[in-house]
């Protein structure tokens, strides 16, 4: 055969193929500009917010938020990266104006010293921070401003503690973790870098909603992975309204991505930050916000939330207790849904008009708000007084733990159970449903939690997707240190002082991993005199949050669901079967 | 019914067997590029896929992770040319349409980027304006919208939409298509630097080796073989197997004189995508090495490609025209290059309008499209070029040696053949003054 005629007979077989193997449109184009459409962008991604009381110093509230989920340790070289072209925001609303009148805010800065040699993290063991093994580092400066005057830089140069390559390569994490830590000037402790991701649920539990059941829950989907943390630990009276966590203890807070405002007429960018992600309460930015105004809502500042009249909507009349009605015959609570506004968008209180008689977590019951200046919008609001919690309920203030999620979140709070009883009628009758009780069988995180600040768990180290398709809880040498808070007072914006302490220190109480099987909540009933009728929270706070949240967690699933080993038999062809 | 199936069968073997046979005939040598043989470690877009697929396995009945899907499927179209994803992107948006009719905009963008994949801009900014009224600030319709609007030639509208994409979600989609305005605008160091932009926040290998072959065609298009030379090396360091990155090294060792180096690249990638642009660019260099006969095969196999292409009811006017200009078929060129002009204004058809008017003699109306060509600002060696001998036909010489000079200047690498051409032509008229 002639390579002509080849030609030829190829050409034949190729318009014989264009019948027969190909179906229409399987032939390509010729090339036109084709950019990606939904590119990664992981690290601006907002996973989780943390608020509360912190146990080991009760005058000092720690935020925690988080970032890039789905971390796989050990899948290779990699290594998770903060975006050094992001701002990272955590803002304090203590007035309840929905605007911030406390923000900190992190960039990051990349010291890149791998050259064209080589892609890899480090060059041999790595001992310290410092150490000229570790060829790429991140470094982050801290900035504050407080009732919108202009931002103060805290702390620079910073370092991050790096994603945990493995135990031959970092073989005492403990250290870079420690040297991470850093104590500022005023007592502020911060902390970035990566750690176990504390968040814990198992998303099949969700699977109910379109008519599955709850036989095979009980596994911690997100056990394994690591996400990106970013702490800080500061007192009550630098986010208090006027300094006086006394007479103004509810503060809202919420984290936010931003990015620069670019102009397309000439590229440049022309002032000011367009925010790409938003989180207050847990799942709720996915959830609450009906699918036609997701990106709108992750682009919004909190003072407008309350003008979108479609969230509004959505938090009225939730879609989720209908799916429940139909299929568990639970009867959906009567619409509008005032409760849920009243508590998702005012925080628990008696002074917004709301049908929920408590005061637990609104800025109104700040003795300094001005009520005509409140504005109703979606953050997560704690009550600073009230006490750290002796032993934590998992279920919160539905457990009768007035320290939980929805005041404010734990690392240990379980918002899926909490929300799936909430769900399930417990907030219309008071009493848990039997059918449920069992929640979702994670109650805690697959990691204990440390005793001190940052309190996340050290980043795991053992490659999900190589355990069999099966997370696999991973002890680890968590080594807490004691406080070093001495020698504030150093240069106001430096590093910061490292914790150097590494003696090993028990979880404080508060901090560590509940009693699943606790039958009767922890009571704590000192919390104030304005705090008068616990039931009321369990049974209207909770049924708001799990509501919410529960709608949220279709989105939420699809983003976190833990990613099965690679499964060739998946039949696209399935697809075609409606 | 059997019989059928039988004979669906044999064809199907036939065609394998036969097409590698030519295949290997084919080439030039057997040289096996190294680049290809190394394996990727993580592959975050592998992963998404199948991630969605697992979650859907567990929830079929989540509409959104449907779309999800789709949308992950054309993602590996795009990188791997491969448009057997098509189908499977479509059938999981129309699940997700089925499953969830109202509201459903995600579904809607899987439509519209599906449409702009397969030449059918017109459609997809239909569908990207129906995802604008379920949700008039989601990003990813204004993406889609953005690229139906720079094709269709609408670029005012385009432009509009890429700034509302950088308004609601700033990051490497938004900063690409703000990087194409840019340069479709003729505004080549701000392309340069929002696609440096872009590449920072790339995190998908794959969307880094997109990133940098872009850094690389603009490096080129204005004659920085070196620096081109590097982001196409950092794009396939990215992305071992990007055509594209294999596509823009080949052209760059072509301007060093590497022909050899050159034509084992196309040999390699155009046996990966047999699409008609790339066969012809591959019997092009054939040619300049005097290698007629296997230029022609090629011409062969991009006439194929293209017949296979309008066969399954695509519509490219673009690689008609450009086949029909490559085997002296003038008049077919202008046919297919009028046809494209009615159904769109992208510069690059008014140019390849214009030069097959002018192949076909028709200099007096070729000169009115290639002047519209560079009427955005966007005014490459090859529109200039172009224009430049249009003007030459028509005795304007000077506004000939004008564009001659222009052409060089901006790329003198700009084509193994047409850059030799215009410097001749250019000596003709007694060199730039």
């Amino acid at each position: 055969m002639t390579v002509k005629q080849a030609a030829w007979l190829a050409v034949g077989v190729l318009l014989a193929g264009s019948v027969y193997a190909l179906g229409p449109g399987a032939a390509t184009a010729s090339s036109h500009r084709e950019a990606p459409l939904v590119a990664a962008d992981p690290a601006v991604d907002n996973t989780d917010l943390y608020a509360f009381v912190s146990p080991e110093r009760p005058d000092y509230l720690t935020l925690i938020a988080n970032w890039q989920p789905f971390e796989e340790p050990n899948g290779g070289p990699n290594f998770y990266p903060f975006a050094t072209d992001a701002t990272y925001t955590i803002k304090v609303d203590n007035d309840g104006d929905a605007k911030p009148d406390a923000t900190f805010r992190w960039k990051f800065q990349n010291q890149d010293k791998r050259g064209n040699n080589t892609f890899l993290y480090n060059n041999g063991p790595v001992t310290s921070l410092d150490d000229e093994n570790l060829l790429f580092k991140q470094t982050y400066t801290l900035e504050s401003s407080f009732d919108g005057r202009p931002f103060k830089t805290r702390a620079t140069g910073v370092p991050v503690a790096p994603s945990r390559i493995g135990p031959a390569s970092m073989p005492d994490y403990n250290t870079l973790r420690a040297q991470a830590t850093r104590t500022l000037p005023g007592g502020w402790k911060i902390f970035a870098g990566q750690a176990d991701d504390p968040f814990f649920l198992d998303l099949r539990v969700f699977d109910l909603l379109y008519g599955g059941d709850l036989s095979e829950t009980g596994q911690d989907t997100l056990a394994g992975y690591n996400v990106n943390t970013i702490a800080i630990q500061v007192p009550f009276k630098d986010v208090a309204l006027k300094g006086d966590a006394k007479r103004n203890p509810v503060v809202g807070v919420w984290t936010t991505t931003e990015r620069d405002r670019v102009r397309v007429a000439d590229g440049s960018s022309y002032g000011g930050k367009v925010q790409v992600s938003r989180l207050g309460n847990p799942l709720v930015n996915e959830v609450v916000v009906p699918a036609g105004l997701k990106d709108t809502f992750n682009a919004t500042p909190p003072e407008r939330d309350a003008k979108i009249p479609a969230l509004v909507k959505r938090v009225t009349n939730p879609e989720v207790p209908q799916l429940l009605q139909q299929i568990y015959q639970i009867p959906a609570p009567a619409t509008p849904r005032n409760d849920l506004v009243e508590i998702f968008l005012t925080g628990i209180t008696t002074k917004a008009g709301g049908p929920i008689k408590a005061d637990l977590n609104s800025q109104l019951n700040n003795a300094d708000v001005a009520a005509g200046r409140f504005t109703p919008s979606e953050q997560l609001r704690v009550n600073l007084s009230v006490p750290v919690t002796a032993q934590p309920n998992r279920l919160g203030v539905l457990g009768g733990d007035l320290q939980g999620f929805p005041n404010g979140r734990r690392l240990t709070d379980d918002v899926v159970d909490i929300e799936l009883q909430a769900l399930a009628g417990a907030a219309q009758t008071g009493k848990l449903v039997d059918a449920l009780a069992a929640g979702d069988q994670v109650d805690a995180n697959n990691q204990q939690f440390l005793g001190k600040f940052p309190y996340v768990a050290l980043p795991n180290t053992t490659a999900v997707n190589s355990q069999g398709g099966g997370p696999v809880a991973q002890p680890q040498a968590a080594a807490p240190s004691t406080d070093s808070t001495t020698g504030i007072g150093a240069a106001p914006a430096g590093a910061g002082i490292p914790d150097t302490d590494q003696s090993e220190a028990a979880a404080a109480p508060g901090a560590g991993i509940p009693d699943a099987a606790e039958p009767v909540a922890a009571a704590s009933t000192e919390g104030g005199t304005w705090m008068t009728k616990p039931v009321a929270y369990a049974t209207g706070a909770t049924g708001f949050g799990a509501l919410i949240l529960a709608a949220g967690l279709f989105a939420f699933m699809r983003r976190r669901r833990r990613p099965a080993p690679p499964q060739p038999i998946f039949d696209p062809e399935q697809t075609t079967r409606m | 019914m059997r019989r059928t199936l039988i004979r669906l069968g044999i064809a199907a073997a036939l065609a394998a067997a036969v097409l590698t046979v030519a295949t290997v005939a084919f080439r030039p040598t057997a040289e096996a590029p190294a680049a290809r043989t190394v394996a990727r470690q993580v592959d975050p877009l592998a992963d998404r896929v199948a991630r969605a697929q697992q979650h859907l396995r567990d929830v079929p009945g989540d509409w959104a992770g449907w779309s999800a899907l789709g949308a992950a499927y054309l993602e590996q179209a795009r990188v791997t040319a491969d448009p057997g994803r098509y189908p499977q992107a479509e059938q999981a948006a129309r699940k997700s349409l089925a499953l969830r009719r109202a509201g459903n905009g995600d579904a809607l963008v899987v439509l519209g980027a599906l449409a702009n994949a397969r030449h059918d801009f017109a459609a997809a900014r239909d569908q990207a304006r129906a995802a604008l009224r379920v949700d008039p600030a989601d990003a990813d319709a204004y993406g889609v919208l953005a690229d139906a609007l720079t094709q269709l030639g609408d670029a005012r509208g385009a432009t509009g939409a890429v700034q509302r994409m950088l308004d609601t979600k700033p990051g490497l989609a938004a900063y690409a298509r703000a990087s194409y305005d840019l340069e479709l605008r003729g505004r080549i160091p701000e392309a340069t630097a929002l696609m440096r932009r872009a590449l920072d926040d790339a995190v998908d290998p794959h969307d880094a080796a997109f990133c940098r072959t872009q850094l690389g065609d603009l490096a080129f298009g204005r004659g920085d073989l070196r620096g081109a030379a590097d982001h196409y090396a950092a794009a396939l360091a990215a992305d071992s197997t990007s055509i594209a990155a294999q596509r823009g090294r080949a052209r760059v060792r072509a301007a060093q004189g590497d022909l050899p180096g050159a034509l084992s690249d196309y040999a390699d990638l155009t046996a990966r995508l047999p699409g008609p642009s790339y066969l012809i660019e591959y019997a092009e260099l054939l040619n300049v090495a005097g290698r007629t006969a296997q230029a022609d095969e090629q011409l062969s196999l991009a006439s194929a490609a293209q017949q296979l292409f309008t066969a399954n009811g695509g519509q490219d006017g673009l690689a008609t025209a450009a086949l029909a200009l490559a085997t002296g078929r003038p008049a077919d060129a202008v046919t297919a290059a009028r046809a494209e002009w009615n159904r769109r204004h992208h510069p690059d058809v008014a140019d390849t309008l214009a030069w097959s008017l002018h192949a076909a003699g028709r200099d007096a109306e070729a000169l009115t499209y290639a002047k519209r060509a560079i009427s955005g600002g966007a005014h490459p060696s090859a529109y200039a070029y172009h224009l430049g001998l249009i003007e030459l036909s028509l005795g304007y010489h000077d506004e000939a040696r004008a564009e001659l000079t222009r052409a060089l200047g901006t790329n003198p690498y700009f084509s193994p053949v047409d850059g030799p051409n215009a410097r001749r032509a250019l000596a003709a008229l007694g060199g730039s003054r």
